[in-house]
């Protein structure tokens, strides 16, 4: 176990500095870099900017040189925790990402829980019933959540919400709340529109889910430890979450791989539709004006998470699911 | 207007006409009014009384409706770099444009103008920066000194438009409240630039920059502060911190009307009134009348839906003309007005046929004045107007506005009448009578006449207008195509040459006077789509680009010339008569409709702002020509007088 642990830590290395030199190099793909942006929209608008001054802001944040050594300067304040800076809010990234954080995660988090909540019973219930009308009810539902696209859901949602129950259109909490300390009134405007996020980000996951845990739990009801169970008259709803549940949920904690960055993302496009105060339209907005410090480095911790996330599933299901063998996948 | 011969000393004359209102009796100093939100400070003396606050010769506003102080303006924005827009909007100027555009001294007193060469600024008496710190003229010796003159700070050296024929100023500082520019060359560009938009600010709060700055600071007090934020050098700390225009630092003192008070980064930035403004009005009450401006960041593309929630008190930026019904119809609901203003480009959209195009046969054509002249021609204004702006803008060519001065209805009508005989005739003169099986004519080595018209893909206005165009002009035979793509890269193509023709917005300055410069209409820049290359050879002063070749280019850049060298109005004025006609023959862009509308959204207690107005950069800075440190909100919820508000719009519309 230790020295597959040891394994697996010593590939994650390479494997991120693959990933920060594809991120790096993707960043830098279009022409120009985050001040010619930034002046071409500058001029588009009719503000004139002297173009000596971008020349003079290159030599500055060291634009001017080769993207090697523009990649080494990054990776090299990555190593040390410095994620750069930002040249569009003109701070260092840790700062302007540090205040989206948490906003993020509540989202995230309220969006898991509403998912697994409205998926789990669903589930259960059609494959226990499998076939029934009530079976291809639930999954039309589902299957609606799936296909209505989120954008125009958020927006429906927030123009019925502005006009039938006066909450304030996008973002996470009545304006008068931003910046201030986090006090009674302002968490309950933050709970007041947090539904409206969790419920559009929420209805296109829950389809999957639905479907996935209906599969797995049908082909555990088939074998033949269920039909012995059944035989041996244990009541049904304990034989159900006792044996064949539990052996459904593996790929859930596989999933906690892609869960984790999923989980500071966001949705971007959603978030971007409702003005929301999170990571999702910062990264959205970084990548289109090549701020590329910003863009990178928030990738660039994504992907850690995303690294991490797999290590811990796959050591939690080695540890939960004793018929998972380390050695399986290595060769000697 | 000047005599016919002006005096050698012309004291605020020409184009610059000085406002005998703005000159206060000292007798009303004693009737000042203090503010009530200052009432506690004052009398906990955390602030001085309104006597010491105010300069000893206050700039008095004339206002349509004298206000009650209080109340919080909402505004809404995209992104945290939009904080500039309350330096645009607060509009405080050393001179300013009136709505009627006239240039009058605003932060300055007055100011004294020797054939557009000597200029002479005169500062306000105890007038202080929002920190209470004296405005003096060694703010300004310390910008020209120590901030353009120093070569880390300004490794360009002095903006452009200090420097005519390539020479500098002699800068003097004749006592406190007055220093002197003096040119050998007339400068034209010099007030103009101080009073735009995005303005050159010739001043600095030398008391608190001089921390930041090499010259002025402690060795190592400075490195200590560049280090704990984290910057490179000094340089890059007084860069960063030195940002009157970007706005985004709490700490630099201002004189702007509303004062930044949130440390980015922010969702929702507080703009807090500031204790030391140099206006008043005319009851002695200092202004703004608006104690806090909050702006609140959202995604432009659901501004206009919180807009119409009611979210916002005034807004103008980004709204947009089809948002109009959807904003009309919650107008009651939400307690607001929507206004119609008038935008300023010289046209909403134009074509821009390359001259600098890569091909030389496409090239050949694009510079023969009849062809241009029968695309022009062949452009059904009329029906764009109707289709696309419920026929509510100007049809024309894409020149100066009917509210300019300079304007005449013939250079707006020159080549601009739908007419397809007309149109083919011209192109059949030109040779081009070959077609093919479909009836598109073919060029003269037999490729068939495909115009692709490339743009910066960021509306669906201009492919709407397009596939108007694309209809009309098959009528004569020539195909065109529309290629959206992305802002830099749409640039970058036209500069280079390989872009045929583009579609973008028309002249920027549609509301142009004879003191305001004619760059836009002569080869002077690369970022000109009709001549990027020649534009580009100006810019660099022939380092780049290609010298003009065509005798009616190299003609405008004569008269722009002239224009530089020019001194009277009258010379100015002639100038610009000139290059407009030139223009108006030509036809280097094809205009399409000017004088689209734009949404203003106004609180229905909110006072003071025209019914009808004026949306323009420069001259404008949007809401800043109106002044909106005048505006206020009633307390009751009373509907706009708005036929009061109306009589100080610019010229009839």
């Amino acid at each position: 176990m230790l020295s597959y642990l040891v394994h697996r830590i010593l590939i994650m290395i390479p494997t991120l500095i693959a990933i920060s030199i594809v991120i790096f190099t993707i960043i830098n793909l279009p022409q120009g870099n985050y001040f010619t942006t930034y002046v071409a929209e500058l001029q588009a608008s009719g503000e004139a900017t002297d173009l000596a001054k971008i020349q003079f802001l290159e030599q500055e944040y060291g634009l001017d040189r080769p993207l090697w050594q523009q990649y080494l300067y990054w990776a090299f304040g990555l190593l040390h925790g410095d994620m750069g800076y930002s040249f569009a809010y003109n701070l260092p990234v840790n700062k302007v990402v540090g205040d989206r954080l948490f906003l993020t995660f509540l989202v995230s988090f309220a969006t898991i829980l509403f998912t697994y909540v409205a998926s789990f019973p669903i589930g259960v219930y059609s494959a226990t019933h499998q076939y029934s009308w009530a079976d291809y009810g639930l999954t039309f539902l589902g299957f609606l959540g799936l296909a209505t696209p989120s954008f125009l859901l958020a927006l429906v949602l927030l123009y019925f919400a502005n006009v039938y129950l006066g909450i304030s259109i996008g973002g996470l909490m009545d304006p008068q709340y931003i910046d201030k300390p986090w006090s009674a009134p302002k968490a309950l405007s933050v709970l007041a529109h947090l539904w409206i996020p969790v419920i559009v980000i929420g209805t296109a996951g829950t389809a999957s889910m639905i479907r996935r845990l209906r599969a797995n739990l049908l082909d555990e009801l088939q074998r033949q430890y269920v039909v012995t169970a059944r035989a041996k008259g244990l009541h049904p709803l304990k034989l159900l979450f006792k044996y064949p549940l539990r052996m459904a949920l593996n790929p859930f904690i596989s999933d906690i791989g892609s869960l984790l960055p999923h989980v500071i993302s966001g949705a971007a496009i959603v978030s971007v539709v409702m003005s929301l105060p999170t990571t999702g339209p910062m990264l959205l907005d970084a990548l289109r004006s090549q701020d590329m410090y910003l863009a990178g480095s928030f990738l660039m911790f994504m992907a850690f998470l995303t690294v991490i996330g797999v290590f811990v599933s796959d050591i939690a299901l080695a540890i939960l699911d004793p018929r998972i063998r380390l050695q399986a996948g290595r060769r000697r | 207007m000047s005599p016919a011969n002006p005096t050698r000393r012309e004291v605020i004359q020409g184009s610059v006409a000085l406002g005998a209102t703005l000159v206060l009796p000292n007798a009303l100093s004693a009737n000042l009014q203090e503010t009530p939100a200052f009432n506690e400070d004052v009398a906990r003396a955390r602030l001085p009384k309104i006597e010491d606050r105010v300069p000893e010769e206050p700039a008095v506003a004339d206002l349509q409706t004298i206000g009650r102080p209080g109340g919080e303006l909402r505004m809404l924005m995209a992104g945290p770099k939009d904080t500039r827009m309350m330096v645009v909007y607060g509009y405080a100027r050393l001179v300013a444009y009136t709505p009627e555009l006239e240039l009058v001294p605003d932060i300055l007193k007055s100011i004294e103008i020797e054939g557009n060469r000597v200029y002479t600024l005169h500062l306000r008496k105890g007038h202080k920066w929002s920190d209470g710190h004296p405005f003096t003229s060694e703010d300004f010796r310390y910008w020209y000194e120590d901030v353009a003159h120093n070569k880390h700070l300004s490794p360009s050296g002095l903006p452009i438009t200090m420097m005519p024929a390539g020479e500098g100023p002699r800068f003097e500082v004749l006592d406190d409240v007055t220093v002197r520019y003096s040119w050998k060359h007339a400068n034209p560009l010099f007030l103009p630039s101080v009073a735009g938009p995005d303005p050159l600010f010739i001043y600095r709060p030398f008391h608190y920059l001089k921390q930041f700055h090499e010259k002025y600071a402690d060795k190592a007090a400075l490195e200590t502060l560049v280090q704990q934020a984290n910057q490179r050098n000094w340089v890059a700390l007084h860069n960063r911190l030195d940002s009157m225009y970007r706005n985004d630092n709490p700490d630099l003192p201002s004189l702007q009307p509303w004062v930044l008070k949130t440390k980015p980064p922010s969702d929702r930035f507080i703009f807090e009134r500031n204790p030391y403004y140099y206006r008043v009005d005319k009851q002695g009450q200092q202004l703004p009348y608006i104690d806090r401006v909050v702006l609140s960041i959202a995604d432009s593309k659901i501004i206009p839906a919180k807009t119409g929630a009611g979210e916002s008190d005034l807004q103008g930026r980004y709204l947009r003309f089809d948002n109009y019904t959807f904003l009309k119809a919650s107008e009651q609901h939400n307690n607001f007005k929507v206004w119609l203003w008038r935008t300023g480009p010289g046209s909403q959209l134009a074509l821009y046929p390359n001259l600098n195009v890569n091909d030389e046969v496409w090239q050949a054509l694009m510079r023969d004045l009849r062809f241009r002249r029968a695309l022009s021609l062949a452009v059904n204004r009329h029906e764009i107007n109707q289709v696309i702006y419920f026929g509510l803008a100007i049809e024309g060519q894409n020149t100066v506005l009917p509210q300019s001065p300079l304007y005449r209805p013939e250079y707006r009508s020159a080549w601009a009448s739908f007419d397809v005989p007309e149109a083919n005739r011209l192109l059949d003169l030109i040779g081009l009578t070959k077609r093919d099986r479909d009836g598109i004519r073919l060029l003269p080595d037999e490729r068939p006449m495909e115009i692709i018209v490339e743009n910066s893909g960021e509306s669906t206005e201009q492919s709407d207008v397009l596939e108007l165009i694309r209809d009309a002009w098959r009528r004569i035979g020539i195909k065109l195509f529309a290629k959206p793509s992305q802002l830099t890269l749409f640039r970058r193509r036209v500069f280079s040459g390989e872009t045929l023709m583009s579609i973008d917005k028309g002249v920027e300055n549609g509301l142009a006077t004879a003191a305001m410069s004619p760059w836009e209409f002569a080869p002077t820049t690369q970022q000109q789509l009709e001549w990027p290359k020649w534009g580009q050879y100006y810019e660099t002063k022939g380092a780049a680009g290609e010298a003009p070749s065509l005798p009616s280019a190299i003609r405008l850049k004569e008269l722009y010339e002239a224009w530089l060298a020019g001194g009277s109005q009258q010379d100015h004025a002639q100038t610009w008569k000139n290059i407009l006609q030139v223009w108006a023959d030509e036809v280097f862009s094809i205009g399409t409709v000017a004088g689209v509308l734009q949404p203003i959204v106004v609180n229905d207690r909110l006072r003071n702002v025209p019914e009808q107005g004026i949306y323009n950069w420069d001259p404008g800075a949007y809401f800043g020509i109106y002044k909106p440190d005048g505006f206020w909100f009633e307390l009751s919820e009373a509907p706009a007088k708005s036929a009061a508000a109306t009589t100080r719009s610019a010229a009839p519309l």
